[in-house]
């Protein structure tokens, strides 16, 4: 009799965490695009990159992501204007912009979903949460959209000037990231 | 239902309250244990480890034992940022991902001072669970830092906003100077009064002295290698080609001129030219600043 109650334990146990039963996932990321909004009383500026590199793991049902970009495959159009901002950004000193999240493997069929993330840049570390992403099945792939909205001074930037005339705080991200599951 | 059956009932049910019990108890808090080590593998005592919730704020720190062991309990789930502080180690951060109730070995090696490692420049490596930096296949120049590359940033950042705040100066310099021409060279073919030439001078000097101060922080700032030349910035330095020789036509006819009207000459010959030069030159010059004020 101790023994049934012993296999009615193990199935129960087995329900509980559904979690145990699931294979491991990894995701790479496909060659995406960044794009960077800068505001300043005279004109708006925008950089972009293509060189966003990442990896995501999952492991019983939870998703880490990691998605770093070099700081200097950001172009605006003009180098002079891309090497200041380099500089600014103390960009040679902390080469790599890294965005860091977890997600419920759940949340990776689609639609929109509210992301934690953890931005790492210019030497200093922000957090920003529920950031609305919208993600969009393709095939084997998962696209992600959605803007990160970043300021100076979260990564204690002094914002750089044109004639006297400072950038505006908000230096807003936005993320079209391509990730293949592997 | 007979009494036999009823009480295994109860047992199950019974066994059943234990075990929920016991889950709950589990997910009551996350534990977060492992040896802090120096990187030949020997224990680092009284190493201070402290925990942060990413989210909640949630802080705790614990002290290594003389084994270098340490265990910090009841954090509740969550990212957790990690740093270890050790005399004589710098101080290293690290990250975790701790789900509710469940114990995780996190084992720290700490850096010597001297030593390098491929995540140095990262300000938080993994705990097993997360991808890490090194994992991504940018080279380690590109994960590391580069303080001399920074400091020369740093030093043509410098120059070229001094560049830029003393050629504000030089055209509002220069717009005076054109102002105060008419003041030069007189009315209705006659020549101005010495006070008007003396003025108009002296305002043309200082734009000329302004000018080469302004030219010494472009040029003198330094080059950074491997960067090719794009965008707006080639026009503005492709004008300084029309307003440094400028300046200085500008500057010697002027003189040519001065001299002429304070002989009680008209102007003539080549100093005829002061004005169409010193036009040029301006016109140069703010297509310059234009040029890397305005997206176009």
């Amino acid at each position: 009799m101790m023994k049934k109650v012993g296999d009615v334990i193990l199935c129960l146990l087995a329900l509980a965490v559904p979690s145990l039963a699931r294979a491991d996932s990894v995701w790479v990321l496909k060659p995406s695009t960044l794009t960077y909004h800068v505001s300043h009383p005279l004109h708006h500026v925008e950089g972009v990159s293509h060189a966003a590199r990442g990896k995501g793991e999952c492991h019983a049902g939870i998703c880490n992501f990691l998605a770093a970009v070099p700081v200097k495959s950001f172009d605006s159009g003009d180098t002079n204007r891309d090497l200041h901002m380099l500089q600014v950004v103390r960009g040679a000193q902390f080469p790599l912009v890294v965005v860091r999240t977890q997600l419920p493997e759940s949340d990776l069929k689609g639609g929109s979903i509210e992301a934690d993330l953890t931005v790492t840049f210019a030497g200093e570390t922000a957090h920003y949460q529920r950031v609305p992403l919208k993600l969009v099945p393709e095939g084997k792939d998962l696209r992600v959209v959605g803007t990160i909205p970043t300021t100076v001074s979260d990564f204690k930037i002094k914002p750089p000037e044109l004639l006297a005339m400072p950038i505006s705080n908000n230096i807003p991200v936005d993320v079209d990231m391509t990730w293949e599951e592997r | 239902m007979d009494s036999r059956a009823l009480k295994l009932a109860a047992q199950i049910l019974l066994f059943s309250q234990i075990v929920c019990t016991t889950v709950r108890a589990q997910n009551s808090g996350a534990t977060l244990s492992g040896t802090v080590t120096d990187a030949s593998g020997s224990p680092v005592s009284n190493a201070k480890i402290i925990v942060s919730n990413v989210f909640s704020g949630q802080t705790a720190d614990t002290r290594s034992d003389a084994s270098g062991h340490y265990t910090i309990s009841k954090l509740g789930s969550g990212s957790y940022e990690m740093t270890v502080v050790a005399e004589g180690f710098p101080s290293a951060a690290y990250r975790a991902v701790l789900a509710s109730g469940s114990a995780k070995t996190l084992n720290i090696q700490l850096v010597n001072p001297a030593g390098d490692s491929a995540d140095s420049a990262s300000p938080a490596q993994s705990s097993g669970q997360e991808p890490s930096l090194s994992g991504l296949g940018f080279p380690s120049s590109m994960i590391k830092g580069n303080p001399k590359e920074q400091a020369l940033l740093n030093k043509r950042s410098h120059m070229l906003q001094i560049h830029q705040k003393l050629g504000m100066i030089t055209v509002g310099a220069m717009v005076a100077a054109l102002i105060a021409s008419p003041g030069a060279k007189g009315h209705h073919g006659e020549p101005g009064g010495a006070t008007g030439r003396n003025v108009h001078m002296a305002l043309g000097a200082t734009t000329a002295g302004l000018y080469a101060a302004t030219a010494y922080f472009a040029l003198a700032a330094p080059r950074v290698p491997g960067v090719k030349v794009r965008g707006p910035i080639r026009l503005h330095k492709a004008m300084a080609w029309i307003h440094g020789p400028g300046m200085i036509m500008t500057a010697v006819l002027g003189a040519m001129a001065y001299s002429q009207l304070s002989n009680g000459e008209r102007v003539h010959g080549i100093a005829k030219y002061h004005s169409t030069a010193a036009i040029v030159t301006a016109a140069a010059l703010g297509t310059a600043v234009f040029s890397v004020s305005y997206k176009f």
